[in-house]
């Protein structure tokens, strides 16, 4: 399917398209799982969450008053879900974000190494505030733009840099112990 | 920690860096569970686009039955204000004459003297035809 605009995606899909609603996932999976990881805190809760978001995206298409900002609405859906999946399943404990069994280290003891990091990284992400964890999963993992997440997630582009820098002072602070050489 | 780093460990948080096939897989079971939505959708959709067509045709009857009382009442109007004109009268033979020939050459036909006249009559009457 040619590159089309996240509108013609969602004008295609409110007729029942397959591949312009599958489009939709695949543009958007992965900023998906990021915000309902930031919510969720867990690998299991988060795919659950992103799931369900994208099913009750489609049923609610018609709702979406702006299509060509699908992506902030969507978005909106995901952290509602995944909220209410954290107060439902509060009882539960959650699953761990799968280990990397095969990462691109180079050597086993990089991966141990880069493995302790991640989960060092985990509960140091854990120690910020739900939109911070988003915007420095979105910017720094998902590779977005400061204007795109401030347009997705509907915030100031100001307000995105903002957090992004208290997320990553918050981190550096957080992991100071880490040396890269460790 | 430096933020090339960071960011490195962030990719770690991405479930695809233990099964590299994981957001394709992670699509497959969302276009899975949508199918019934979406077909449902495409349902609705051919319905209302039967229901568009003959809304369309049923309020297309009465339009075009005022448009045409309209036009009827349009074309009276105008025939009313404006009368069609009176044809205008038949030239008598006598001023078709009068504007083809010459009087002087009328008067001597019609009156028979000269002694060309009737000659000169049927000539004229000749080059009429």
């Amino acid at each position: 399917m040619k590159e089309l605009a996240d509108a013609e995606l969602v004008a295609l899909a409110r007729s029942g398209d397959q591949d312009a609603f599958g489009e939709l996932v695949r543009r958007y999976q992965r900023p998906a799982y990021s915000v309902a990881l930031s919510v969720a805190g867990n690998h299991q809760d988060a795919e659950d969450a992103a799931q369900e978001a994208f099913l009750t995206a489609l049923q609610r298409l018609d709702d979406c008053r702006n299509p060509a900002r699908f992506g902030a609405w969507f978005l909106s859906i995901v952290r509602n879900r995944a909220r209410n999946l954290v107060r439902r399943e509060s009882l539960r404990s959650g699953d761990p974000i799968p280990a990397t069994a095969h990462s691109k280290e180079p050597s086993p003891a990089k991966a141990a190494q880069l493995a302790a990091l991640r989960s060092r990284l985990e509960a140091a992400l854990q120690t910020l505030p739900e939109v911070q964890r988003e915007i420095v999963l979105l910017h720094d993992w998902e590779g977005w733009k400061h204007d795109e997440i401030a347009e997705r997630l509907g915030i100031p582009s100001g307000t995105v840099r903002s957090h992004l820098h208290f997320a990553r002072k918050t981190l550096r602070a957080e992991l100071a112990g880490w040396k890269d050489d460790e | 920690m430096n933020d090339g780093t960071r960011i490195e460990a962030l990719k770690a948080v991405d479930p695809a860096s233990a099964s590299p096939l994981y957001w394709d897989r992670f699509r497959a079971r969302v276009l899975e569970k949508a199918a019934l939505e979406l077909a449902a959708r495409r349902t609705r959709a051919r319905t209302s686009v039967e229901t568009v067509l003959t809304a369309w045709s049923r309020s297309l009857i009465p339009l075009a039955v005022a448009a045409g009382l309209v036009a009827a009442f349009l074309a009276g109007a105008i025939a009313w204000n404006d009368p069609a004109p009176s044809a205008p009268p038949a030239m008598a033979l006598e001023d078709m004459l009068e504007n083809e020939v010459g009087e002087g050459f009328y008067r001597t036909i019609i009156s028979g003297a000269g002694d060309g006249a009737p000659t000169a009559f049927m000539a004229l009457v000749e080059a009429g035809r």
